[in-house]
């Protein structure tokens, strides 16, 4: 086993000689194929793991935390909710199409796996200038892949978010979020029970596809790398998923199965290490059984990433049975060995055995690193001059950057009302669907702003997960936990390190003030090219529940002469980045001033008081302030021909961020008792207009209605073409 | 009332149970789903084909379906005069099976189409008779295939025989043409010369409950109850 | 034996697949290409003990029954 080799596998010589040193032998190359998969940063979080413990993973609503396929909260009435977030980016440069859909599979397979039948998905997608031929490629193929996957098995597509920024223009990203219901007494884990349980396989034959992808996860591009990539992208195959989704829930639910795992970044390689290691047993797996679509070396059927497939353990009693019940669902099954009590992982073919590993040494010991971080420079402040910025151009430069505009062209590709129990759909503060046969609405949303997280990535995160809980309040949904999905450039670099370290710091103050634990997520790094670093992009998503869906708050005008209410505090022009950088403003990330401190106490008060409001009916829709101030928040809430009048004291805070920032539409006989809640919570609220029928009016400047729908609604599909 | 209905569930029907659980809501009566592989289908007042991906949408949509099983029973179950309703995959089925004329092509646009659309009745049928004319529905639609096509003379016989049931038209939150997928004369439903089966593209089981964006899908059944 | 069985939508159909190939063609400097249009290849393994005008029956069967819909495509058979 030459050096060459080693480093081909993503292994560093150093933790090659651990290997070595502890097995006291040489490796067999099946065996170094184990550990290049096992062993890299997307299945073993060596870089993160330190920083990862300290997040707070726990509190009474959970029931799963990190560790398993996906985290389950609990929702009461023995309701539980499964999500997780997970990110295919390496694969979706590579081939959008195939690489965006088996993102989307993967996802799936982890919320089913767990007992929990997909209710629905998000998806955070990033590209880099759409002014590049590849970019609007990348554009279509990602959109056009997560269509097709999601929408053939038929699990609602509720939100998500889309941004395009230049540090993404060679490393696009894909984040995949699902969500899914599961009865609480009957959550299924991947941990084995019975020494000399049979582990079987299930689903889709196994060829050459993506070997090698956990570990291409891992790697740095270099622009030349593309088409040596590409054979290894999955292909997938939803009709078989939805087939494999049906035929494992029925199982589940027939009581045959002990344990299931679903087989994806490194294939059944991962998932009997995982499943071996969950249990505290060992397995032995005779590969010559594994069903294949063409020849395979051991080598290429431990690594494969063959889409569709399970790996569960059953007792030997149930097998004719579960047979009988995936034959209807047309899914190929094969028993492939069976549970030891050895805790090794042992692997043969054509009789001889080719792998031969403690399950120690490949998960427990895997490697851990402190890396080197640097902290953020301090910042001097500085004022900005925008005098020479009007309403109206401010208003133009909204309406041609992507950033902002209705982006319909894309969730109009997904389907976001099958199932039957959509509330929310995409375009929304926050996506909501109900449970089926209860009165229960469980909210979701993705949220990111990588920006903030590069001024400062400890105050930048925690402004990020406040949008996040905004998002769901606005739409009166109580958050409750957290997935999340890290996606930073190279951990070598210790200013990208110091990204990572600073993020997950902030992430977990935050995360405790708001009694938010962190449920589950993924760690994407190493995402650069040509030593251009991705922006620090981890991304959240949030998850709550209101236990009845009638209290659910829309995001759009209703009625015209509705009052327009503002809550929160502007942060001001100098203190708001996005306005900043969007209007042209700052050009390089040293220009702008330290973040302002996010205000808990206030974001937490005034959640409390929209729910308290919202379920005494004394609001008639909510939306929340983000990116693109009073003005974009305004601009989302209009709908048929209501459109607003407002007047505020400065032009200025139209426009810029703000901190637990709202707009509430409420019916004029309700004021006066949102006036007093407000007061007796001493919430700053200003009353800055009315909802108007086909009037656009800001301090007295009319804009046409039509003219500004028709950009706002229709630039996005313009511009990308 | 005694309602009988059935669902059809294909391998890769998605809306089967959206369509259990419209029918249970709506009709009040006994509703069975049975799987395609089944010989025979009971006696039952109504029978819908669900939307979905059923086969994958793998050579036709609803190429494959339409060779199931039970497919035998369904032509006779629309034979004998009773209601058949095909919905968006659905659709496509009955076309493929030669009960409904007409194909359901790829969309004008290429992409998938998942948003609210508007429809209102053209002709008269007992699927529709409760709906006023010029009455907008609006109803969420969700498919690749939605672009009717039929020759010249089929479409004459469509208009002649007033079997054209629904048609895509604009309404109060639409910024879009009303014709959003190619459809020839913007058809968005027809029914067989008897009309007692129905095929429409759009979802009325996606718009019947009160936290849904409508309730417009409602008046189907209730038009058949009436 | 393989035989190959090319299916394509009928002329008067509007095949939109075509028109953006075409395009895409086109801004790619291949000025000459037009009239495009995409159509369907089903390959298919059949037994070398069947006579020709078993295999082409065989084939008219299936492709009736089932591979194409002819209200909206017209096929060929390959080699």
């Amino acid at each position: 086993m030459n050096d060459e080799i080693i480093l081909q596998h993503g292994l560093t010589l150093e933790e090659f000689k651990v290997i070595k040193d502890y097995l006291k032998r040489d490796l067999t190359i099946e065996e170094l194929g184990i550990f290049s998969a096992m062993w890299n940063e997307h299945c073993c979080y060596k870089t993160s793991k330190k920083w990862l413990k300290k997040l707070p993973t726990n509190n009474e609503i959970v029931i799963q935390g990190p560790g398993e396929n996906a985290g389950i909260i609990d929702v009461k009435d023995n309701d539980g909710i499964a999500f997780k977030i997970e990110s295919h980016n390496h694969p979706s440069y590579i081939e959008p199409f195939n690489g965006s859909a088996t993102g989307v599979g993967g996802i799936l397979r982890d919320i089913f796996t767990m007992g929990a039948r997909p209710i629905a998905t998000l998806d955070s997608i990033r590209f880099g200038n759409i002014s590049s031929d590849k970019t609007k490629y990348l554009l279509n193929g990602v959109v056009h892949g997560i269509g097709h996957y999601g929408n053939c098995i038929g699990i609602p597509n509720i939100g998500g978010e889309c941004e395009f920024d230049k540090s993404y223009d060679y490393n696009n990203l894909v984040n995949a979020m699902a969500i899914g219901h599961v009865k609480n007494d009957s959550i299924f884990y991947s941990k084995p029970k019975t020494i000399g349980g049979l582990i079987v396989y299930i689903g889709s034959k196994t060829g050459k596809d993506g070997i090698h992808g956990a570990s291409m996860a891992s790697d740095v591009f270099s622009e030349d790398d593309e088409d040596e990539k590409r054979p290894s992208v999955q292909v997938g195959d939803p009709f078989m998923e939805k087939l494999l989704m049906e035929g494992c829930l029925e199982l589940m639910s027939s009581g045959l199965i002990e344990s299931m795992q679903d087989m994806g970044a490194a294939g059944i390689t991962s998932s009997s290490v995982e499943m071996a290691s969950k249990g505290n047993v060992g397995v032995h797996i005779n590969l010559d059984k594994v069903p294949l679509r063409q020849h395979l070396t051991p080598y290429e059927i431990l690594l494969s990433e063959s889409q569709e497939r399970m790996l569960a353990v059953i007792e030997k009693d149930n097998n004719e049975k579960i047979k009988e019940i995936l034959k209807k669902w047309q899914i190929d099954y094969e028993v492939i060995g069976e549970i030891t009590n050895t805790k090794r992982v042992v692997f043969s073919s054509n009789e001889k055995i080719v792998v031969d590993l403690p399950v120690d040494i490949i998960v427990d010991d895997a490697p851990e690193y402190d890396r080197e971080f640097s902290l953020p420079k301090k910042r001097k402040y500085r004022n900005f001059d925008i005098s020479n910025l009007s309403i109206e151009k401010t208003v133009s430069n909204y309406m041609n950057n992507l950033n902002y505009l209705d982006k319909s062209w894309i969730y109009n590709q997904y389907d976001s009302t099958v199932m039957g129990d959509t509330i929310k759909e995409p375009g929304q503060s926050s996506g909501v669907v109900k449970i089926h046969n209860t009165d229960k609405a469980i909210g979701a949303t993705t949220d990111c702003n990588p920006l903030y997280i590069r001024i400062n990535p400890e105050k930048g995160m925690i402004h990020t997960v406040l949008e996040a809980y905004r998002n769901l309040v606005a739409s009166n949904i109580k958050p409750m936990a957290i997935t999340n999905n890290l996606n930073f450039a190279s951990p070598l670099d210790p200013n990208i390190m110091g990204e990572i370290v600073l993020s997950i710091t902030g992430l977990s103050n935050i995360a405790k003030k708001l009694d938010t634990p962190i449920v589950s997520g993924n760690v994407s790094l190493y995402n650069q090219t040509n030593d251009r670093p991705i922006n620090p992009t981890p991304v959240i998503g949030m998850v709550g529940c209101n236990s009845n869906w009638k209290k659910i708050l829309q995001n759009k005008f209703i009625n015209e002469d509705d009052e327009l209410i503002l809550l929160g505090n502007s942060l001001g022009i100098d203190f708001s980045p996005y306005y900043l950088q969007d209007q042209k403003i700052v050009s390089s990330i040293s220009e702008y001033n330290e973040l302002s401190m996010p205000d808990i106490d206030l974001e937490i008060k005034t959640a409390k008081l929209i729910q308290e409001a919202a379920d005494k009916n004394l609001i008639q829709s909510c939306n929340d302030i983000s990116r693109g101030g009073v003005f974009m928040s305004l601009m989302k809430m209009t709908q048929k021909k209501l459109g607003f009048s407002i007047m505020l004291d400065d032009d200025k805070d139209i426009f810029c961020e703000y901190s637990a920032g709202y707009i509430l539409t409420i019916n004029p006989k309700n004021k006066d008792r949102i006036v007093s809640m407000l007061k007796k919570e001493r919430i700053n609220f200003l009353s800055i207009g009315q909802v108007k029928l086909d009037s656009f009016e800001i301090n007295s400047k009319k804009f046409n209605y039509s003219d500004m729908i028709d950009k706002y609604y229709k630039n996005f599909a313009k511009i990308i073409n | 009332m005694n309602f009988k209905s059935a669902v059809i569930t294909f391998p890769g029907s998605n809306c089967d149970r959206d369509a259990l659980t419209y029918l249970k809501d709506l009709t009040q009566g006994e509703v069975l789903n049975i799987w395609h592989e089944e010989s025979s289908l009971p006696n039952v007042d109504l029978v819908i084909l669900p939307g979905g991906f059923s086969f994958g949408d793998y050579l036709r949509s609803g190429a494959m379906a339409s060779k199931s099983k039970i497919i035998k029973d369904v032509i006779s179950h629309a034979n004998d005069g009773r209601y058949l309703l095909g919905i968006c995959n659905g659709f496509q089925i009955l076309t493929e099976i030669g009960l409904l004329k007409g194909a359901l092509i790829q969309n004008k646009s290429i992409k998938f189409l998942g948003k609210d659309c508007y429809i209102k009745k053209k002709f008269n049928n007992k699927f529709n008779c409760n709906i006023q004319n010029n009455e907008v529905l609006r109803i969420p639609v969700a498919h690749n295939e939605g672009n009717f096509y039929c020759d010249q003379e089929t479409l004459n016989y469509l208009h002649d025989e007033e079997l054209i049931a629904f048609e895509y038209c604009s309404g109060e939150y639409s910024l879009d043409d009303a014709n959003i997928n190619g459809s020839l004369d913007n058809i968005a439903g027809i029914t067989n010369k008897n009309k007692n089966v129905l095929g429409m593209m759009p979802h009325p089981e996606r718009a019947y409950q009160d936290f849904h964006l409508s309730n417009h899908g409602k008046k189907i059944i209730e038009s058949i109850l009436s | 034996m393989r035989f190959k069985i090319l299916i394509r939508l009928k002329n008067q159909i509007l095949e939109p697949q075509g028109k953006v190939i075409e395009q895409s063609l086109k801004s790619l400097g291949f000025e000459e290409f037009s009239n495009i249009r995409q159509g369907k290849l089903i390959e298919i393994d059949l037994p070398d003990s069947l006579n020709e005008r078993e295999r082409l029956e065989k084939i008219d069967a299936a492709c009736k029954k089932l591979l194409v819909n002819e209200i909206i495509e017209e096929y060929e058979v390959l080699g």
